[in-house]
């Protein structure tokens, strides 16, 4: 089984595709075979992190069925064990797709033989997007110190949230706890998902613990990017410290990424970050990151 | 997971109920980071009347916790409610008194005891005594002395904070390596003390040698 890694943010340059490609390159020389995937369907531009600015297939190419499994459209990159599929040649309405691709896209992803398949995913909170992010437990969010980041995290955790009990209720007993929830408070549902749980507890306390139990599940991880001398450092832990009080959802602080003007240069040139600036403070903690990551799942696997 | 209205003080603020006024206090200051007004951390979590239900509970937790006849009081609330344990409570540690003197700091101590070992080998050694019943003292006696005890330059410099290069320029005559009269009457000084000599006696005999 790959380890899966959603990569999300909610809001858009807050720089999950830079996360994305260069923590994909570091465990790609860390000899782990690598995948990458672009599931940023409506804006995907994981390919230019890379250095790659044509790619030649891509997921619409198994959407539309041109090519009939999803190995087909995975591409070699130059750095050894590392692979992508690739979003750039996307139809301009893809990001609405239907249920069926997604599930069927889902199912092949959890099927592909790789060590680590980190996923890049889209702005905002929409279904597919939200999807993605339930595929594994281990989703990683990335955020800046900036008040509009922040508000979208707990936007997007929120919406994780209640997709998760959705998915574990199906829509119609769904949709009895949602108007019963809403009977209570108008907004209950966007502002306070945690109630939605007590009060399935009250209507079924047994489907309540077990989805109770299928929320702690999750381990969230969070790392704060562009980190600038003057922010706040602490910021990343007090963040998963409102989350895990409030929502009762599990999320690990991994670090700080600095701010680094060289990355906007990087993008530019289309050259990867961690290569070609490999001793900067930005790669530096990129490393340490990735260190943080690796550990939490050996610990894991200790524990199981 | 309990709702913040259902937590006592000691769960809101993340104590052990027999945390010191000292926890507590940063425990509070830690949670007003986290849900104060501008709070970055918390931006957008938290309606206006959440948050300012939420600091006013921390404010009025912090209060009861800091004073000892509230926090005794609401304590036993807690205790009657069955939700603390009696012996988990706090119970501020009065100073023990003495009569005795304390003992000083380990470091003055040991210093005290070395120079007094020093001063009665000095008063027994026939070589050092003989050395100092000359009316001068050069750089050379001093090290015949120091020699004679068995201290090294090196703990010297270090116990007195003085460099190593005037030590031995001192011990070498070697005057134009010393600082000016006044720093070398010090050092000679500090030096003397250390090995259980009379400092001035010491001090005004190497001067005047030099001044000849």
């Amino acid at each position: 089984m790959p380890h899966i890694w959603p990569i999300g943010g909610g809001k858009g340059g807050t720089g999950k595709s830079f996360f994305t490609g260069n923590i994909g390159i570091l465990l790609a020389k860390q000899g782990f075979k690598t995948l990458l995937i672009d599931a940023d369907l409506g804006g995907p531009n994981l390919h230019t992190i890379v250095g790659l600015s044509n790619p030649a297939i891509s997921l619409s190419d198994f959407l539309n069925k041109k090519v009939s499994t999803l190995q087909e459209t995975i591409l070699e990159m130059p750095v050894h064990n590392l692979f992508l599929i690739s979003g750039a040649k996307n139809k301009l309405d893809i990001a609405n797709l239907a249920h069926e691709q997604k599930m069927k896209t889902l199912r092949a992803i959890s099927r592909l033989a790789y060590d680590y398949i980190l996923l890049d995913l889209g702005t905002g909170t929409s279904f597919n997007t939200i999807d993605f992010f339930t595929l594994s437990d281990s989703g990683i969010f990335v955020c800046i110190p900036e008040p509009t980041s922040i508000e979208n995290i707990y936007r997007l955790v929120r919406s994780v949230y209640v997709r998760k009990i959705r998915q574990v209720l199906k829509a119609e007993r769904f949709r009895s706890l949602a108007e019963k929830a809403e009977a209570q408070n108008e907004d209950i549902i966007i502002h306070h998902p945690e109630y939605l749980l007590d009060i399935l507890k009250e209507m079924d306390p047994e489907e309540g613990s077990n989805i109770e139990r299928i929320l702690k599940a999750f381990h969230f991880k969070l790392v704060l990017n562009q980190v600038r001398r003057q922010d706040n450092p602490k910021i990343g832990a007090l963040i998963c410290r409102i989350v895990e009080k409030h929502l009762g959802m599990r999320i690990q602080f991994l670090g700080n990424v600095s701010f680094d003007d060289r990355v906007h240069e990087a993008v530019c040139r289309r050259e990867s970050f961690v290569e070609k600036y490999s001793y900067s403070q930005a790669a530096l903690d990129l490393r340490l990151v990735l260190k943080g990551v690796t550990g939490i799942l050996d610990e894991q696997a200790v524990a199981l | 997971m309990k709702k913040i209205d259902a937590l006592n003080f000691y769960e809101l603020l993340e104590v052990a109920s027999d945390a010191s006024p000292f926890e507590v206090h940063h425990a509070y200051k830690e949670m007003f980071q986290l849900y104060h007004e501008d709070s970055l951390a918390s931006y957008s979590f938290f309606s206006r009347e959440e948050r300012e239900e939420i600091l006013a509970k921390l404010n009025e937790a912090y209060s009861i916790l800091m004073d000892e006849k509230k926090r005794s009081q609401y304590d036993q609330l807690l205790i009657e409610r069955g939700v603390l344990d009696e012996e988990r409570q706090y119970q501020r540690e009065r100073k023990k008194l003495s009569l005795l003197p304390q003992p000083k700091r380990p470091g003055a101590d040991t210093a005290l005891r070395i120079r007094d070992r020093l001063k009665t080998m000095v008063s027994s050694n026939a070589v050092i005594q003989e050395i100092l019943s000359h009316e001068a003292l050069s750089g050379g006696d001093l090290k015949k002395i120091r020699d004679e005890l068995g201290v090294s330059l090196e703990e010297i410099a270090e116990t007195v904070k003085v460099r190593m290069v005037y030590l031995r320029a001192i011990e070498e005559d070697r005057f134009e390596k010393t600082p000016s009269r006044i720093f070398l009457k010090g050092f000679v000084r500090a030096y003397a003390q250390y090995i259980g000599l009379d400092a001035d006696m010491v001090a005004s005999r190497y001067l005047k040698r030099m001044d000849n």
